[in-house]
């Protein structure tokens, strides 16, 4: 990191960005303008060449930043990305389809048999050819991402300003229940209401239980995640570990398999799986 | 210490007498929990809580705190100055006053003081209430179910009235002018010695008392019992998080949107997190779970006693409900004193 440095220059070199959409909602390309009262003073620090939610004309050749959003689920998303790695020097990928798979990862499994059951045997021409949806990391190199379901407008920024001006600072890999517990919410576990907080990264600040709601997990697994103590866990409060395995699936299918584990029929098995993303 | 009675109808009057010239924070309900909080009215407190989920630390402590502020253009630091609110923590436990005495030796009188820290202690009045031990607390094993010192006043409830103990001029005065206060009675005296007795008596008998837990520690450093304690650890800090006496933070730099300026905060940290330990050239000296719950545990039930010559844990219990994973002191208690009387077979 730190290709665009530094901090006293004036004016501060603007990197040129590309904000690129792929198998996605575009709900976080859509948060990047809820920054709204910060928006320009954002845009005043980059070029930003190409916006896909908001622009019909095609990419430029040339930029420094590449910010990619959504899940590779296609070969021609698979050499799009490939062609953007070598042309930026900085990749960052933004939202749990494109750091985790996300949603759209949990077709990851059995994926000819739910083609087959959207389609029959008409595939349309515009769903291109079709592969296991995969974050990006699973097909180039990323260099920072922006976790979440979508992608906090402030997370998005700080994330943002690390690439113009470098930084060493560490993301934590540790679950998220410090944050809800610093923010005094009950827990669910404590209902006998299952809660993805005990595996998940923290980041978010607990938003959704500070808004009543348990976690989903769409930050994706902590790298340090205790899959078989958070199981014991759950029996210990009344949630079977079943729907634990179940829950997980919704933004860690693609990283639980990748592991070498099957994270839909049978329960996923050890303990430290996170992928180590950093 | 001073005493004086005053019955129990006069608290809202001196809770209101505080509100003149200080925020009350005080034990609120909220769903099913208590939490500490402001107050505006003595209505909304509940001076009856078991237990708060979270301890008052947060007002002496906040997670979040900044120490200066940056103009990144021109490279300067400004001088941070911290507005501290005066405040009252109305109804805290004997336990929870004991963690500020314990934070108190780490920020404040130690060989470095922690101004951010020392400016809100300073400014903040602490007025103690009696308590009945839920089935988690085990203060009375930590030496923190009696507090002599660290608040303004101390109530203890002996029926109708409350014994108070006075410990600062600036709280005694509050007192006198908005309540009606007497000389202590034979009765009273007679009531207060047996609410402590019920109080003592109330404690779970189920939570082991192990003398020499500290050097136990140490000798059984290498036991299996900390991988089987640690591994199943979730790497979560929620202990911290609730903890009266954990004082672990990291420091950040937060940039606003335009990049021209920001703060230096400080954030809770805590040594259970997978990186507390991870340090330049990417080492990592306490990388697994079993590592860093040995070593939390041995802070709050053995290193801090070997520097200030009590345990920094105080024996609140709030670990006890915010671990989803069953690691708590009560376990190493449980630990040692099931592995004595094995050896003593
Ligand atoms: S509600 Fe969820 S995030 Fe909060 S402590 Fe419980 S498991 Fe953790
Ligand atoms: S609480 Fe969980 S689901 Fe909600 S934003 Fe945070 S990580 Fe995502
Ligand atoms: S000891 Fe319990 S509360 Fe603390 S980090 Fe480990 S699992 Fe979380
Ligand atoms: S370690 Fe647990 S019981 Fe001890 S003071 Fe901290 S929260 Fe309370
Ligand atoms: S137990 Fe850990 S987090 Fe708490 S004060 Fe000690 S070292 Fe810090």
């Amino acid at each position: 990191m730190g290709a665009f440095s530094m901090i006293t220059d004036n004016p501060r070199p603007r990197p040129r960005v590309v904000v690129v959409g792929l198998a996605s909602c575009f709900g976080c390309q859509l948060q990047i303008t809820n920054s709204e009262p910060h928006l320009m003073e954002l845009l005043d620090q980059i070029d930003l060449e190409y916006w896909q939610l908001v622009t019909s004309e095609d990419m430029p050749d040339a930029y420094d930043v590449a910010i990619i959003e959504g899940s590779v689920t296609t070969r021609e998303s698979e050499d799009l990305v490939r062609r953007v790695r070598e042309k930026a020097a900085h990749v960052m990928a933004i939202g749990a389809c494109a750091v985790t798979g996300g949603v759209t990862g949990m077709a990851e499994n059995a994926l000819a048999r739910r083609v087959g059951e959207v389609y029959g045997d008409a595939v349309p021409e515009a769903c291109g050819q079709m592969i296991e949806p995969r974050p990006v990391d699973a097909v180039i190199t990323v260099d920072s991402r922006v976790y979440c379901c979508p992608i906090d407008a402030r997370d998005f920024a700080t994330q943002l300003q690390r690439v113009l001006f470098g930084s060493n600072a560490v993301r934590e890999e540790r679950a998220l229940c410090a944050d809800c517990k610093r923010n005094e919410n009950d827990c669910f576990f404590n209902q006998g209401e299952l809660c993805m907080g005990l595996v998940t990264r923290a980041g978010c600040n607990a938003r959704c239980v500070n808004r009543g709601r348990p976690c989903f997990g769409c930050a994706g697994l902590s790298s340090a995640a205790n899959l078989d103590s958070t199981r014991q866990a759950c029996e210990r409060y009344g949630v079977p570990a079943a729907r634990f395995d179940k829950a997980l699936q919704m933004f860690s299918q693609v990283p639980l398999s990748q592991a070498g584990r099957q994270g839909d029929d049978e329960p996923v098995a050890g303990t430290a799986v996170g992928k180590g993303a950093r | 210490m001073l005493y004086r009675v005053m019955d129990k109808s006069q608290l809202p009057a001196l809770v209101r007498g505080f509100m003149e010239s200080y925020e009350v924070v005080a034990p609120v309900k909220r769903g099913e929990r208590y939490v500490f909080d402001t107050v505006d009215s003595p209505d909304q407190i509940a001076l009856d809580y078991p237990q708060t989920a979270s301890s008052a630390k947060k007002y002496l402590f906040p997670p979040v705190e900044a120490m200066m502020r940056f103009d990144a253009r021109a490279n300067l630091v400004q001088d941070f100055v911290q507005e501290v609110k005066p405040r009252v923590i109305f109804g805290a436990h004997a336990c929870d006053i004991s963690g500020f005495n314990r934070l108190d030796l780490a920020l404040a009188q130690g060989k470095y003081t922690d101004p951010y820290y020392a400016a809100r202690r300073a400014a903040t009045l602490v007025v103690g209430i009696s308590c009945m031990p839920t089935d988690t607390c085990f203060c009375q094993l930590m030496g923190a179910d009696e507090v002599q010192f660290g608040y303004d006043l101390f109530l203890y409830d002996i029926g109708d009235k409350y014994l108070v103990s006075m410990s600062s001029v600036e709280a005694t005065n509050i007192l006198e002018a908005c309540c009606e206060i007497a000389e202590a009675t034979d009765d009273d005296r007679r009531a207060f010695r047996l609410a402590t007795r019920r109080h003592q008596a109330a404690f779970n008998p189920d939570i082991p008392h192990v003398e020499d837990v500290p050097m136990l520690m140490d000798v059984f450093h290498f036991d299996p019992f900390w991988d089987e304690l640690g591994g199943r650890c979730l790497s979560c800090s929620a202990c911290a998080s609730v903890c009266p006496t954990c004082y672990c933070f990291d420091i950040r730099d937060v940039l606003q949107e335009d990049s021209d300026a920001g703060v230096r905060e400080r954030t809770w940290d805590a040594c259970t997190s997978p990186d507390f330990a991870l340090v330049a050239g990417g080492h990592n000296f306490r990388p697994t779970g079993r590592d860093r719950v040995r070593h939390r545990m041995y802070h709050k039930l053995n290193g801090f006693m070997v520097n200030h010559d009590r345990m920094l844990c105080t024996g609140c219990g709030r670990c006890v409900a915010a671990c989803k994973a069953d690691i708590d002191p009560i376990q190493v208690l449980r630990f040692f004193d099931e592995k004595g009387a094995r050896d003593d077979r």
